[in-house]
């Protein structure tokens, strides 16, 4: 197994470090694209790098895949916030999903894997496009979506899933490379 | 085994869950290696939608933050150790010091009790084939530890509070008992045990 991976499941203190030096900038993107406040985003990271590293892990995986459950944790934390604040404050969650619908001018820390995403999306017939935009970069739920392209919220679901399955199919690396 | 996840496979790494259908998700790709790797395959497309986000630093206070929660952990553990070793001093019955033993096997939920005073209450006997459990809770409200003995199967946690009943998720089972710890939003009044549907064991909880 990865050292990193190990010391992470091994709930060491230096796994965690690892973790953090490695990825901290892309938790707290995640985190302040749902989340306005900084410190709150902040919070968010905190609280869910800490629960998955107490938690009593069985990972048995890659670090590319850690990476990739982190990151689900940290906007699922972010996305939980935001919603329960909404739920006392709905102009903010207002301010927040206008912010962040404008904000997509993507400074990627990988420029062929950002290329490889917009083209990708690019490829994604317009119906699924939408819901999937809306639904992440746009912060709303299920329900919002469904009511903005006044379709059932099961629509909406399977043209979400439609679109992860295709981008996953459509991005992954030609057979034969070695990335 | 209960039903595959679906189309919640994709969903649940993008954040378009509610807390019930991501519980449920957690608990099934726990036990169901083709849902495991449908969920693990989205959260890849999804980490890939995450880098494309606008770029934000952190500041350097939460990297110190981390560091000393690690730190926190570590010596609470420690005292928290000392305090089960304590209560066999004082005397206390032996029930009670095994079953807080057994309590020591589990990091998250010690270090909650060390830091709180709480409650206990055993579970009434529901249907013609009950499960033997216990609750112990904050008396604030802001945890509850569910315990029990033989499940016989897979239980799931019921809670009933002033804004109505919610689905706590299932508890995890090791060897002859299963647990669940929750930090429910606000006080729960009540807890129902379900297998299969069926009500097993009911406790109110007072504080």
């Amino acid at each position: 197994m990865d050292e990193l991976v190990d010391d992470f499941v091994a709930r060491r203190p230096s796994g965690l470090e690892h973790v953090y030096a490695l990825w901290s900038r892309l938790f707290f993107s995640v985190a302040r694209h749902a989340i306005a406040d900084a410190a709150r985003a902040e919070d968010c990271v905190h609280d869910a790098l800490l629960r998955v590293w107490r938690a009593p892990n069985r990972f048995s995986c890659t670090r590319a895949m850690l990476k990739a459950y982190l990151v689900a944790c940290v906007r699922n934390e972010s996305l939980g916030m935001l919603r329960s604040e909404g739920r006392r404050d709905a102009r903010e969650l207002k301010a927040a999903r206008l912010a962040s619908v404008t904000e997509v001018d993507p400074p990627s820390v990988d420029p062929v894997e950002t290329q490889r995403l917009q083209n990708a999306l690019a490829r994604l017939p317009e119906e699924q496009r939408a819901a999937l935009t809306l639904a992440y970069y746009g912060n709303r739920t299920q329900a919002q979506i469904a009511k903005e392209l006044g379709v059932p919220i099961g629509t909406i679901k399977s043209r979400i899933s439609m679109a992860i399955r295709k981008l996953q199919s459509d991005m992954q690396p030609p057979e034969g490379s070695l990335s | 085994m209960n039903a595959h996840i679906g189309e919640d496979a994709e969903l649940y790494p993008l954040g378009l869950l509610d807390d019930i259908a991501a519980r449920n998700v957690e608990g099934h790709v726990a036990v169901c290696v083709e849902c495991a790797r449908r969920v693990a395959a989205a959260q890849g497309v999804a980490a890939s939608l995450a880098a494309s986000l606008p770029e934000a630093t952190p500041s350097p206070a939460l990297e110190r933050r981390l560091r000393d929660s690690t730190m926190r952990r570590i010596s609470v553990v420690r005292y928290a150790l000392a305090a089960a070793v304590a209560l066999v001093v004082l005397g206390l019955s032996w029930q009670t010091v095994l079953m807080r033993q057994r309590l020591a096997a589990d990091d998250v939920a010690l270090v909650t009790m060390v830091h709180s005073h709480f409650n206990h209450v055993s579970m009434n006997p529901e249907s013609a084939n009950p499960v033997a459990a216990k609750i112990l809770y904050a008396r604030d409200g802001s945890w509850v530890y569910i315990i029990a003995d033989k499940p016989g199967g897979t239980l799931h946690a019921i809670a009933r509070s002033a804004s109505g009943a919610e689905d706590l998720g299932g508890l995890i089972r090791t060897g002859e008992t299963a647990t669940l710890l929750v930090r429910p939003g606000e006080r729960i009044a009540s807890i129902v045990l379900q297998r299969g549907g069926t009500a097993v064991a009911a406790a109110k909880l007072t504080y």
